[in-house]
């Protein structure tokens, strides 16, 4: 009795259309399985979007955070810098300075005995302190004194610069610049 | 454009058209409410069909067809999903017997849509028709129905907001039922002889079958609960005629138990054998 179908007599339709066959299921099937993925890796990209917002917030202020730290290492850098050279220059200052006790104690010794010297200056330039200004006033003394006082200078590494001497009456006057020659 | 992605997405493209008359009306209408009405000459009544399929509501109203849809309109729609319902036409038709009328696999599409090319010089312009074949024979049964009330009817109910999905006369859809029943528990004997009987809502139609031949058809439709008389006019002459110990079969269905029984009494006494199932109309339009 099933493939009893009961008879129909209406109005016929004329905009009836034929159905779909099965296999055209797929079609709304496929729509729905990409609509889903779709929708998923809409999802996925979105969040890994808000992930890579919070991870570029978060590196912008780390990037913020070293550049202060940089710019304070940059800041302490200037400073021992400026304090290294200031120790550079004490240093090459104090380098620079030298006894002056053993350039008198040349001097007297190198004189003969009979030659008295009435002053002995020895000037430390305050800018080069390897600069020292000589001057030598003896009595009973010539001239050929003045390369004595040159040989005794260079023996304790010193070379001098514009010597200059002068002869008054029985006073010979010597002034040299010494420069401390490295050796 | 829009309805027909609308309709493919959602999968209602695949699924059986509502309007389709070559599916089952089960088939059609899965898993929705729906509504059947049987149109008597003065009397409508109604079942609605459940989401399970299953009958439902029940109901009847006194009137002329265009008067109770005016009443019960919006109770009917409310039974129904998308207003589709199916018709069982109970008035101004006929049954009669035929021979030798085309037999193809489209037949019932062609009597819808070129019945001259089926039925020839039979035609009337004025009716609408069904078919119902011997299986064994050329002898077919010919249901013949105005075609002025199908549109009246169709008319009517669309004006309450109902769509037919089908129209068919109820008494002919249960000798068909019932012929296809016997045939059935007889299968395999030779063919033999009965008497059928089948009334609805006070319409009779009695046919006639003897040594597997279809003798005799007689039919007459809206005689209405006062018609039992009449009926059994119809029936008398048939029954006088078949052989002494033709099996009467008899099926029924209405609202008139009154009709039914007095008709029932009369043919007990010729051995009648009452194949009536309950709702059996209802059960035959709203499933097959």
């Amino acid at each position: 009795m099933s493939q009893f179908l009961c008879h129909d007599f209406k109005t016929p339709r004329t905009d009836m259309s034929r159905r779909l066959p099965g296999s055209m299921r797929l079609v709304p099937v496929l729509f729905y399985v990409v609509s889903l993925a779709t929708a998923f890796f809409i999802f996925k990209d979105v969040r890994d979007l808000q992930e890579a917002e919070k991870q570029r917030i978060a590196s912008v202020k780390e990037l913020e955070e070293l550049t202060m730290e940089l710019t304070k290492l940059d800041e302490e850098k200037s400073k021992i810098d400026n304090e290294l050279f200031r120790a550079q220059a004490v240093a090459k200052w104090v380098e620079g300075t030298r006894v002056l006790q053993p350039i008198t104690v040349a001097i007297a010794r190198a004189m003969p005995p009979e030659t008295n010297i009435t002053e002995l200056s020895l000037e430390r330039s305050p800018d080069l302190p390897a600069q020292i200004s000589l001057l030598v006033r003896m009595i009973n003394a010539t001239v050929a004194e003045v390369p004595k006082i040159e040989g005794a200078v260079n023996r304790l590494h010193y070379r001098t610069h514009s010597g200059q001497q002068a002869k008054q009456g029985e006073q010979v006057e010597f002034r040299s610049m010494l420069v401390w020659q490295e050796q | 454009m829009w309805d027909d992605i609308k309709s493919v997405l959602t999968f209602a493209a695949f699924r059986p058209d509502a309007d389709d008359p070559d599916l089952a009306w089960s088939k059609r209408f899965d898993g929705r409410k729906t509504l059947l009405l049987n149109i008597s000459r003065s009397q409508v009544s109604w079942r609605s069909i459940n989401r399970r399929g299953k009958l439902d509501q029940s109901g009847s109203h006194e009137g002329d067809l265009a008067d109770v849809a005016s009443q019960r309109g919006e109770e009917w729609r409310a039974l129904t999903e998308g207003g589709w319902c199916a018709v069982s036409l109970n008035n101004r038709f006929i049954i009669s017997l035929e021979n030798g009328l085309m037999r193809a696999d489209n037949l019932s599409h062609l009597l819808r849509t070129n019945p001259r090319s089926v039925l020839g010089p039979k035609y009337d312009r004025g009716k609408r028709y069904a078919l119902y074949h011997h299986t064994d024979t050329t002898a077919s049964m010919l249901l013949a129905c105005e075609d002025s009330m199908i549109k009246v009817t169709e008319d009517v109910l669309r004006g309450v907001g109902l769509k037919p999905g089908r129209i068919c006369c109820g008494l002919f859809a249960m000798m068909e039922y019932a012929i296809r029943s016997i045939a059935e528990s007889s299968r395999g004997q030779a063919p033999g002889s009965y008497l059928l009987i089948a009334a609805c809502e006070g319409s009779i139609a009695a046919l006639a079958q003897q040594d597997g031949q279809w003798r005799d058809l007689r039919c007459r439709s809206g005689l209405g609960a006062e018609g039992v008389e009449t009926a059994l006019q119809i029936v008398s002459p048939l029954v006088a005629k078949a052989p002494p110990g033709t099996p009467v079969f008899f099926v029924s269905d209405g609202q008139d138990a009154a009709f039914r029984t007095t008709l029932m009494e009369q043919l007990e006494r010729v051995g009648a054998r009452d194949l009536t199932q309950d709702d059996l109309m209802w059960k035959i339009i709203g499933e097959h």
